[in-house]
C-alpha cells in the first residue's frame, strides 16, 4: 500500500493537472511533462513538507524524481 | 536560414498564440503568425514545456511596457533593437514623434523579415532602419553609418538573447552598450538564472536546443551584481508571475527570492551608470 505521504505527492501533481484522473506510479514525470524544470522546485518543496526530509539542491539526482515510484523510494521508505 | 533564426520563428509562434487568446491577451502581434513560419510552432511544440509559452507571451508585454515607460518619462527618441529577431514592436507600437527604431541582425533574417511583412501590408509607425551586422562582430560601426548617435540617449532592447552567448559574450555586449550610451540611456534585458541551466529538469530542454544549434549557455543568479559590474544599474527586477509582469497568467508559484535551486527568468529595466 502506498504511503500517505506519496499520495500527498500524487495529489499535488494532479492538482497542477486538472485534465488528469491518476498518475500511475511508473509514470515517467518529466517525460510526461506533469514535472517540468519550473515546477520542480515546487515538487522539491511538496516532498519536503510531506516526508520532513531535506533536499539538497546541489546534489540532486535526479533518478529519484523520475516517477512516483522512485519518489516514494528515495523519500517516504518505510524505517 | 541559420539557426538563431529559428529561435526568432518560435518567439514570433508564441506570440501568435497569445495574440490570438479572446479577453486576455497581453497584447496583439498580428504579424506573428506569418513570421513564424515555416518551423515557428514545430519548434514551439517541441521545446514548449517549462513555461515557454507563457514566459515569452509575458516577456514580450514587459518589453513593450519598458518601451512606453522608458521613453514617457526621459528624453530617450533612439531605440536600438539588439538581434531584433521578428519582432515587430516598430510596426505595432504607439511613438512618440521623432523617436527612431534601429533593427540589428544578420542580413538573410532581415530580408526574410522584410519581405514578409511587406506581403502582409505591414508599415512602420516610426522611423525604422535596418542594421544588417553580424552580432559575433564589431557591429557599432554599422550601426553609427546607419545614423545611430552615439551621444544621444538610447533604449537598447536585448530579449531573449543572453542565454545564447558565453558570460564572456555578455559582458561584452554589455560593455559595447555601455560604450555608445549616453547619459540616460537605459537597456531591457532578459536573463535566465543558474539554476535554471543546472536543473536535472530542464535537461532535456536543454539537450534539443544544443541538438539543434543554439544552446542555452549563460545564467545569474545575482542580475543586480552581474549588470552593475559592466556599468547598469538596475532600476526594475520581476520575475513572470510578479505584479506588472504577467500576474495571474503564470501557471507556477514565484518563489522567494532566497531560495536556492529555483528555476527563474529575470526581466530587467537598468539605466547606464558609467564604468
Amino acid at each position: 500500500m502506498a504511503s500517505a505521504g506519496i499520495e500527498e505527492i500524487r495529489s499535488w501533481i494532479l492538482s497542477r493537472h486538472p485534465e488528469r484522473d491518476d498518475v500511475a506510479p511508473d509514470e515517467n514525470l518529466i517525460e510526461s511533462r506533469l514535472v517540468d524544470s519550473l515546477s520542480f522546485v515546487e515538487l522539491v518543496y511538496a516532498i519536503e513538507g510531506a516526508s520532513g526530509v531535506e533536499i539538497d539542491f546541489d546534489n540532486i539526482d535526479i533518478r529519484d524524481f523520475q516517477t512516483l515510484s522512485s519518489i516514494e523510494k528515495a523519500f517516504f521508505a518505510a524505517v | 536560414m541559420e539557426a538563431v533564426s529559428y529561435t526568432a520563428q518560435w518567439t514570433a509562434a508564441a506570440r501568435a498564440l497569445e495574440s490570438e487568446r479572446t479577453g486576455d491577451a497581453m497584447f496583439e502581434d498580428p504579424f506573428a503568425r506569418a513570421l513564424a513560419a515555416p518551423r515557428g510552432f514545430e519548434l514551439l511544440d517541441k521545446y514548449g514545456g517549462g513555461g515557454l509559452i507563457p514566459f515569452i507571451a509575458i516577456r514580450t508585454r514587459y518589453f513593450d511596457d519598458s518601451v512606453d515607460t522608458v521613453l514617457r518619462d526621459g528624453d530617450v527618441r533612439q531605440v536600438v533593437l539588439v538581434a531584433a529577431g521578428m519582432d515587430t514592436r516598430a510596426f505595432r507600437l504607439t511613438w512618440p514623434a521623432g523617436t527612431t527604431v534601429y533593427e540589428i541582425d544578420h542580413e538573410a533574417l532581415m530580408e526574410e523579415k522584410r519581405a514578409r511583412l511587406s506581403r502582409l501590408g505591414g508599415r512602420a509607425a516610426v522611423e525604422r532602419v535596418e542594421v544588417k551586422a553580424d552580432l559575433a562582430r564589431d557591429w557599432l560601426p554599422a550601426l553609427k553609418r546607419a545614423g545611430f548617435d552615439p551621444a544621444r540617449p538610447t533604449l537598447w532592447i536585448a530579449e531573449g538573447l543572453m542565454f545564447f552567448l558565453t558570460e564572456e559574450q555578455v559582458v561584452h555586449l554589455l560593455r559595447t552598450l555601455g560604450s555608445a550610451s549616453a547619459p540616460g540611456s537605459w537597456l531591457a534585458v532578459d536573463f535566465v538564472s543558474k539554476a535554471l541551466l543546472r536543473s536535472p529538469f530542464s535537461q532535456s530542454f536543454l539537450k534539443g536546443l544544443k541538438e539543434d544549434g543554439t544552446p542555452w549557455l549563460f545564467g545569474t543568479d545575482e542580475p543586480e551584481d552581474f549588470l552593475a559590474a559592466s556599468g547598469w544599474k538596475v532600476r526594475d527586477l520581476r520575475e513572470p508571475g510578479d505584479p506588472g509582469a504577467g500576474e495571474g497568467r503564470w501557471p507556477y508559484e514565484v518563489q522567494p527570492r532566497d531560495r536556492r535551486g529555483v528555476a527563474r527568468s529575470w526581466l530587467v529595466r537598468a539605466e547606464y551608470a558609467g564604468s
